[in-house]
């Protein structure tokens, strides 16, 4: 096998400038989630038989079907009911729709093992539900929730790379477009792989950092 | 707007033969994954330094980078070390290797989970290692396997979308064929998307029946009320 | 020598800082029951790992009925670790009764038994039933042999536990604690069954709290703190006139323990 160094290592800078692509996307398509995520998870607490069906039914789907599947319906569907978002654009919303349900997914099951005992004692207290949720509840919800969230967001940067197949410039169709013009497409793809490598080692093990400097306030 | 139904039933033919190729790709992707799991599993769990680390190195790798970035690297690797396989093949082998890495994990959680004083009294009775493994702790791993197997099952399902990317038949590749020719996104992808539903919540009832007959107790959640309840309690 | 069954020497063991076995040196004789006493964490456990080389001592030899375990001489003399499949030849000379008895329960009863002779011994599947079953009625368990492990009782499990142990017909048998993890109305009856063993002439190294046990069935007793044999002995004399202080100290905390529960039996 004989793999051309220089390729190789000439592609890194492209392709570092251009991982900056899938973290901006990733950036602002887990902050959408979190934020829609949590609406979501207290909407759910609603309890209204017809609505907690057809979430039912919108979480089975966006479970059940693939990723791929759902970033082609946002950036070839839309444009048909007269939405003309640029491939990006789409593309975040994909994600970030996906993300969504995930994360309150993971928010249920956070939930389910919260110890009921503070919150309790909060509405013993006479405490507004308004209150209880955001000074007891959800506080101590994200510090319990941020492993499984921290490997989202590695699913999410994953998730970004699917973007090149709708013509998203981020790292791995930039690395394609360096093994077209170099006709070698192996090294660039290579290249682009430890980029993404070192990224996602980089969150989680920084997540772990993060995890045991908040361990002794978890409940 | 209307759902032409007329995309779907005049395209049947390339849907059907998508859905042949996913259910193939995706069976022998886990069967091989598992064959593969279950010594970097061992591997892992080893007290030689050397085979731990090299399959840490391997579950590493895997693990943080996306599986469409490992197909491309197989798809233009392998042919570098003159394997020259047709597409379906290479997307065989790459998602084996890929979804092991997530499988041995598994795998090495569900043999901890067997309590140690089973291999001792397996030993005290003079039974190898190996002998040991097959008949007393391998047996025990099942319960511990399959609700975490059932999830990576279908995360193996869905991955097998990513093979449209090197022109792999299954559904997702028939249906950018049939996007292609109609221009009818929602009905095609509405389609394909329902195929994937289907089979992945065919698995998981599958899976479900196996892990009831296995004797895993479901445990009875439990039925305390408390006040906390309604913040805590999200109806499924 | 070959009335010496077990021979250990020398055998000492360290968990990172803490030394739980220091130089242990003792021998069993065929046919003899030794009853290893001593309070918790002073290597009682460990010792008898060491025995079957369940757990890897530091230094040390040991010898069961002349052949090496875990560690043997190699053609110029030197001590070398034992291949895995020797060691596996050697451990069912050596039969291990544990704690917390480790039945498997994927397996019925007679299953249990039976495993270890059919796979390890190569005996015919018929006969090792046959001889399974021959120990289930010895130990008055004959109806139970279909049943599984989940369905027993704590007493009846340990039973089960021991004849797995007889059933590879091993020169000696080891037993770490074998009655600490039952109810105290259930105690006696594996005690029964083990001092029926005894007269029946096995060789056997019991580590034990039954000082009731040991004074009635061992041929020796011998009394291990902080990883060192301190003192040994028959049992009368070791438990009417011990003679180091901490010996003294350990039966009389065990006294008070030990009347109420000698009493009840």
């Amino acid at each position: 096998m004989d793999l051309d160094g220089a390729v190789f290592l000439d592609a890194f800078p492209r392709l570092v400038v251009a991982a900056g692509s899938n973290l901006k996307i990733a950036m602002i398509s887990i902050l959408f989630a979190l934020i829609g995520g949590t609406a979501l998870t207290l909407l759910r607490t609603v309890r209204w038989k017809p609505l907690s069906r057809v979430i039912g039914i919108v979480i089975g789907f966006i479970r059940g079907t693939p990723i791929l599947v759902q970033i082609f319906l946002f950036y070839y569907g839309l444009p048909v009911l007269h939405i003309d978002l640029a491939p990006i654009t789409a593309g975040i919303c994909a994600i970030a729709f996906n993300s969504t349900i995930f994360i309150t997914e993971i928010m249920r099951a956070g939930l389910a093992g919260m110890d009921p005992g503070p919150i309790e004692a909060a509405i013993a207290l006479g405490l507004r539900k308004r209150v209880i949720w955001t000074h007891v509840v959800l506080p101590q919800l994200y510090i319990r929730i941020l492993p499984p969230l921290v490997n989202e967001m590695t699913v999410i940067v994953k998730a970004t790379t699917l973007l090149s197949v709708i013509t998203v410039v981020e790292v791995l169709r930039t690395a394609q477009q360096i093994g077209n013009t170099a006709f070698r497409p192996l090294e660039p793809i290579l290249a682009a792989a430890a980029v993404l490598f070192i990224v996602n080692f980089t969150i989680s093990r920084g997540g772990r950092l993060i995890e045991s400097r908040l361990a002794n306030r978890r409940g | 707007m209307a759902f032409d139904v007329t995309v779907i039933t005049d395209n049947w033919a390339l849907f059907a033969r998508g859905a042949a190729v996913t259910l193939l790709v995706a069976s022998t992707s886990v069967v091989i994954a598992f064959a593969l799991a279950v010594p970097l599993a061992l591997m892992a769990l080893s007290r030689r330094r050397l085979l731990r680390w090299s399959a840490a190195i391997y579950l590493e790798s895997f693990r943080n980078l996306p599986f469409i970035v490992v197909l491309y690297i197989f798809f233009y690797g392998l042919p570098m070390l003159q394997w020259q396989l047709p597409e379906t093949a290479i997307g065989i082998i790459a998602l084996s290797c890929f979804a092991s890495s997530y499988l041995s994990e598994i795998v090495r959680g569900a043999i901890l989970s067997v309590p140690a004083g089973q291999m001792e009294a397996a030993r005290a009775v003079g039974m190898s290692y190996v002998r040991g493994m097959w008949e007393i702790v391998a047996p025990q791993t099942l319960k511990f396997l399959i609700p975490p197997c059932t999830n990576t099952g279908i995360s193996m399902l869905k991955e097998t979308s990513v093979l449209s990317a090197i022109t792999v038949g299954e559904i997702t590749y028939q249906g950018l064929i049939v996007q292609g020719r109609t221009f009818a996104p929602f009905e095609v992808f509405l389609t394909t998307a329902l195929l994937y539903w289907l089979m992945t919540s065919a698995f998981a009832a599958l899976m479900g029946r196996a892990e009831r007959s296995n004797g895993t107790s479901r445990s009875a959640g439990q039925t305390r009320r408390s006040l906390a309840d309604q913040f805590l309690k999200i109806e499924v | 020598m070959s009335d010496t069954l077990l021979q250990v020497s020398g055998v000492s063991k360290c968990f990172g800082k803490a030394r739980v076995l220091d130089n242990v040196d003792f021998s069993v004789a065929r046919g003899e029951v030794v009853c290893v006493i001593g309070p918790s964490g002073c290597g009682k456990s460990t010792l008898l790992r060491c025995i079957n080389y369940l757990i890897e001592p530091d230094a040390g030899t040991i010898r069961v009925n002349g052949a090496y375990v875990g560690r043997e001489p190699d053609m110029s003399g030197r001590m070398r670790r034992q291949k895995a499949s020797a060691l596996d030849r050697v451990r069912p000379r050596v039969g291990f009764v544990f704690q917390q008895f480790h039945l498997w329960p994927h397996l019925k009863v007679i299953d249990n038994i039976t495993r270890g002779p059919i796979k390890v011994r190569r005996v015919v599947r018929a006969k090792a039933e046959a001889d399974a079953l021959r120990l289930l009625e010895r130990f008055g368990l004959t109806e139970k042999a279909h049943t599984y492990p989940s369905e027993l009782s704590g007493g009846q499990k340990q039973r089960v536990a021991i004849a797995r142990a007889l059933a590879m017909e091993p020169d000696l048998v080891l037993f770490d604690e074998p009655t600490s993890a039952l109810d105290p109305e259930i105690v006696s009856q594996v005690l029964l069954l083990m001092r029926e063993l005894a007269t029946s002439g096995m060789t056997m190294v019991v580590g034990t709290h039954e000082i009731g046990f040991a004074r009635q069935v061992a041929d020796r007793v011998v009394f291990i703190d902080g990883g060192r044999i301190v003192e040994q002995g028959p049992p009368d004399e070791l438990i009417e006139r011990p003679k180091h202080e901490r010996l003294r100290l350990f039966l009389r905390s065990i006294d008070s323990r030990g009347e109420a529960a000698s009493a009840s039996r």
